[in-house]
């Protein structure tokens, strides 16, 4: 019992970096509609990404976040096309011609990596790694790590920015437009194939940059993909496809499972938990947590 | 002045043939209508103006440039704007930012503030609505909320298709009176529309579609008078 309030704290934390993870995956389908099996494999590619640019400058990993932003969304720039023309065109069915590319770029990414990085766990060493906040309340306390403290500060920042980007500026306005009417999007000017690259090019910027966070505060591996693929599924379809306002719920809840495996039960099992609620939320309510997905 | 001439455009849906051999023109600050009954391929004709339907043959220029092969965003970026059938407003995006929209385009983007106060005068009920979101609002409101965000593009050349559908008389006079309104301003208007009898009054020439061609064409008070025309549409 005295450890609850610890395991919501490190579950809450966890959550907020998979808020980022799962909106810039619902930012790509809302308007590329491509969901992306290599969501995972851009997290992992990302955090080796850190860990060796750590390696080579001995900069403190944080500070490199901008550097890992630029590099991973040149990356995904020049691939925007491809996925396109392999959505588009005389083929049938796109949303499955989508899955098999990306799921076909994921098994290549994972390959390579496990033939260049090896299959041993790493983490990415902060100056942030070692400090903690320790609070007291009677017999509960509570420990925070400053490490996954960075990491929910980074979560506010970067849906801050993409709150504005979307929200407060021409392009983002480009960007819903093409999400919510493509056609009509066209007819107001937005380019597509450019504004399509783009979001593409943020969202590997952004997986990237949270995968080096995930090596901060747990671990790194060249097989780490899959799990974070799953964790972005589980938290956009629990949260009901394209209902970006359920995000932090579902994201939230997946924290919390996962820290309560951690502390009380075998982390071993946390995918099995997790796919268990999923199928027993979507059971009930077919449309995500709040029934307001598609 | 020719602003748009279209000359010989087909086009088809996979296998099915839409348009035959499409020509027709529209001048400086007329007011041309393309009438016809429903499926006649009024829609699919202003679809391979804008580029969103590619035609087979046949070519599109707008003042004198060829611009049939063009993506749509081009399309417009060159001063025409279509209002489309069926409004196709961004739901999920409240009134003002649909009409924003309207001027996401580097030539429109100057003129924004001047654009957005002449859309509220032109209808003063989405001044009132200007929070809501666009798909809670009635299909009149719907429709202002698309010529408006047309008019924000600062169009020089502006495509109505079918802006009178599904609404009721009174809204359709109103969506009448403001399309002759911008007529009057000096605008090119290019008017798709079943609603034969109004399109005819305003219209200062009429081409009339039937099966994917152009049929007959005429002033509205030739084709007001022409028995065929009369029996087809007007119904007397």
């Amino acid at each position: 019992m005295e450890l609850l309030p610890q395991a919501l704290v490190d579950g809450i934390m966890l959550g907020a970096i998979y808020i980022i993870i799962a909106i810039a995956f619902s930012l790509v389908y809302g308007v590329m509609h491509v969901i992306d099996f290599a969501v995972g494999e851009w997290i992992m590619l990302g955090a080796f990404g850190g860990y060796y640019l750590f390696q080579w400058t001995r900069i403190e990993p944080l500070l490199l976040l901008p550097a890992v932003f630029v590099v991973f969304a040149a990356i995904g720039y020049p691939l925007q096309p491809l996925i396109h023309r392999v959505l588009s065109g005389r083929r049938g069915n796109p949303l499955l011609m989508g899955l098999v590319f990306t799921f076909g770029l994921s098994l290549m990414f994972r390959g390579l990596a496990q033939t260049f990085f090896g299959f041993y766990s790493l983490s990415i060493p902060s100056r942030f790694s070692n400090g903690s906040f320790f609070f007291q309340n009677g017999g509960l306390s509570v420990t925070i790590s400053s490490v996954r403290l960075t990491g929910l500060v980074y979560a506010l920042v970067i849906t801050g920015i993409l709150n504005y980007l979307l929200k407060h500026t021409d392009f983002g306005l480009g960007v819903r437009a093409l999400a919510q009417n493509r056609d009509a999007a066209g007819l107001m000017g937005v380019n597509n194939k450019r504004t399509s690259a783009y979001v593409y090019a943020i969202y590997v910027g952004i997986s990237a940059m949270t995968g080096v966070l995930i090596g901060m505060i747990l671990s790194l591996s060249a097989k780490m993909g899959p799990d974070y693929t799953t964790f972005a599924f589980f938290v956009v379809v629990l949260a009901g496809m394209g209902y970006l306002a359920g995000v932090p719920a579902a994201a939230f809840l997946l924290g919390i499972i996962q820290s309560f495996f951690l502390i009380y039960l075998d982390p071993g099992y946390t995918l099995l938990a997790v796919f268990v609620l999923l199928y027993t939320i979507l059971l009930v309510s077919p449309r995500g947590l709040f029934g307001k997905g598609v | 002045m020719n602003v748009l001439e279209v000359q010989g455009i087909s086009a088809s849906y996979e296998d099915t043939r839409v348009l035959w051999d499409i020509s027709f023109t529209v001048k400086k600050g007329r007011l041309v209508a393309l009438l016809g009954a429903n499926g006649a391929g009024k829609t699919t004709t202003l679809k391979s103006i804008c580029g969103l339907v590619r035609s087979f043959a046949g070519s599109v220029r707008y003042n004198g440039q060829v611009i049939s092969g063009l993506p749509v965003h081009k399309v417009v970026e060159m001063g025409i704007t279509l209002v489309p059938e069926g409004r196709q407003l961004f739901p999920k995006m409240t009134v003002e930012e649909n009409l924003l929209a309207g001027s996401y385009l580097k030539k429109a983007k100057g003129k924004r503030k001047e654009n957005l106060d002449r859309a509220y005068a032109v209808f003063p009920r989405l001044a009132e609505r200007r929070t809501q979101m666009a798909e809670t609002l009635s299909g009149g409101e719907q429709q202002m909320v698309a010529i408006g965000r047309g008019l924000m593009q600062s169009p020089d050349l502006i495509m109505f298709d079918e802006p009178s559908l599904g609404l009721s008389p009174l809204l359709v006079e109103e969506v009448f009176r403001v399309v002759r309104a911008l007529h009057d301003q000096g605008l090119t208007i290019f008017l798709v529309e079943q609603n034969v009898r109004q399109a005819m009054k305003i219209a200062d020439y009429c081409y009339v579609m039937e099966n994917g061609r152009i049929v007959q064409e005429g002033s509205g008070r030739d084709l007001e008078s022409d028995p065929k025309v009369r029996e087809a549409y007007l119904g007397y």
